[in-house]
């Protein structure tokens, strides 16, 4: 009675962890009895997890996450101050956007980190070159989705605005700018997922320091275990700053909930 | 003594680029006295809701002359407020917030909005709501958050949009009376647009029959019911009659569409 109810309660928690469980279970299971490969060419859990209390207790892995974020924080920062208002723009004034729009989607369609050499050669190993990757990566998502923001803003509202004496002033900050709000966090997810593939992409083509670095490095010298603590590391990251974005557009946007799925 | 709202031979064209040009309302003349109820029917795409535009300020005229209290009706003023049919609620703002939007475009200071939007939530009866997101409400109290905001400023006339049209069956029974309480209290001049001609009979002491576009006042039929009026009024042959003499008007207009 007791266990069936609290199983009920928490059926999605508890099926998600138990997939999680048995996988990893499978895994050092197989490579352990099964197939017991040399470490050499392929890991498993216990190696992996030994690998990561190694690698969080020295200053390696922390200096090279240092070193990616701050690239990444560049970037990313970038592409927010110049993505949305030009996104903005282009959502208000039509000709803007008929102007922009076929080469900015051919940019969004195309993968901008075939681009990733050039850049190199460009502004070389560093933090500038692997920063404009990330900015030209995350920036799409801003730009886009601020003008759809902007052009989602309801015109009975801006009437009813209207209808009360309201100025253009008062369109812009009671419409149309909470209307943009949510569109703006949920580019954001998708930017942070972009921007995170260009810094791992700029560190794998040139780099001597990094996440992206210390991957690439692991796998040259086959120490797969220290490999995947990168890897997870990137994964971790990765889900938190999507959850956290997913918190903030509930939080900004309560009545837009469940209106989208991912 | 002048008209309180007066509509002289207005028409409105609409001119758009690729198509032809559509007279939305030709030559429409009518007078309201000031604290009058008058609903306006017609059959759809006849300019009602357009001549509420008008009067709101939202459209000007191309000829005629549209003026309240003596004066030129020349945009928006917060001696005119409207319902609108789909509400019209900014989602990110709670009920009182809403209310409170015209007060705010108003300039008044925030203590006293809120007080004042206290009061109109009270009297649309949706204490307890304060802090609810439109979201959060049904069709019906979403209404009585679009029918505070618009009384919040104190106009003189009210203007509704087919306001109850979105909602089901009952519910509109239940606001119509409401709307019937607090226009007893409050005696505002009411020009209401409708579909229905029970809601225009029960609600009005005067419907305005239009005709099919391009509109203009066709007939006025005086309801002349005693006031202050139940739901049982409905029921009986004298509301019946005055129906089918709205219907009999109006049915012409429905078959020219046709």
């Amino acid at each position: 009675m007791k266990i069936s109810d609290s199983y009920a309660a928490h059926q999605r928690a508890v099926l998600g962890y138990c997939s999680l469980i048995l996988i990893l279970g499978a895994w050092e299971f197989l490579l352990t009895y099964v197939f017991p490969v040399n470490p050499f060419f392929f890991t498993k859990p216990s190696l992996i997890a030994a690998a990561f209390a190694d690698q969080i207790a020295g200053p390696k892995l922390w200096h090279d996450l240092a070193v990616s974020s701050r690239a990444f924080l560049w970037g990313f920062s970038f592409a927010v101050i110049l993505g949305t208002p030009l996104g903005a723009v282009m959502g208000w004034r039509r000709r803007v956007e008929y102007t922009l729009d076929p080469f900015l989607t051919a940019m969004y369609a195309s993968p901008l980190v075939a681009l990733a050499p050039l850049l190199i050669v460009f502004l070389g190993v560093g933090l500038l070159g692997k920063a404009v990757l990330v900015f030209l990566l995350a920036v799409f998502p801003f730009i886009f989705n601020t003008a759809a923001g902007v052009k989602s803003a309801d015109p009975l509202l801006i009437n009813v605005i209207r209808s009360f004496g309201g100025k253009e002033k008062d369109l812009y900050l009671k419409v149309i700018l909470p209307s943009t709000v949510p569109y703006i966090v949920a580019g954001m997810r998708l930017a942070i997922g972009r921007g995170l593939v260009g810094i791992i992409v700029g560190e794998f083509f040139a780099a001597s320091e990094g996440i992206g670095f210390a991957i690439q490095n692991y796998g040259d010298t086959y120490r797969l275990p220290e490999m995947f603590v990168g890897i997870i590391m990137l994964a971790v990251i990765a889900v938190l700053l999507t959850e956290i974005m997913r918190k903030l557009e509930i939080t900004l946007a309560p009545w837009r909930a469940g209106e989208e799925v991912r | 003594m002048p008209p309180f709202i007066r509509a002289a031979d207005i028409t409105l064209v609409f001119k758009s680029k690729n198509r032809d040009p559509v007279t939305a309302l030709n030559k429409l003349s009518l007078e309201i006295a000031k604290g009058e109820f008058v609903s306006i029917v017609g059959p759809s795409g006849c300019g009602k809701s357009t001549f509420l535009n008008l009067l709101l300020g939202l459209v000007r005229p191309d000829a005629g002359a549209l003026q309240m209290d003596g004066r030129t009706i020349t945009g928006p003023g917060q001696e005119r407020a409207m319902v609108f049919q789909e509400f019209g609620l900014l989602p990110w703002r709670t009920v009182t917030a809403n209310v409170e939007l015209g007060l705010e475009l108003k300039g008044i200071a925030a203590g006293k909005r809120t007080e004042r939007a206290m009061e109109l939530i009270k009297l649309v009866g949706l204490e307890g709501f304060e802090r609810h997101y439109p979201h959060e409400l049904s069709g019906g109290m979403k209404q009585r958050v679009g029918l505070a905001r618009a009384l919040a400023t104190e106009p003189e006339v009210l203007l509704m949009d087919e306001p109850f049209a979105a909602l089901d069956a009952q519910t509109r029974d239940l606001m119509q009376m409401e709307l019937l309480q607090i226009w007893e209290r409050t005696r505002k001049t009411v020009l209401f647009v409708t579909h229905s001609i029970e809601e225009a009979a029960y609600l009005s002491d005067r419907v305005i029959v239009m005709t099919a576009r391009p509109g203009r006042a066709k007939q006025i039929v005086n309801i002349g019911l005693p006031r202050p009026r139940d739901y049982e009024m409905r029921l009986t042959p004298e509301f019946n009659d005055i129906k089918s003499k709205i219907w009999d008007v109006l049915k012409e207009e429905l078959t020219i569409v046709k």
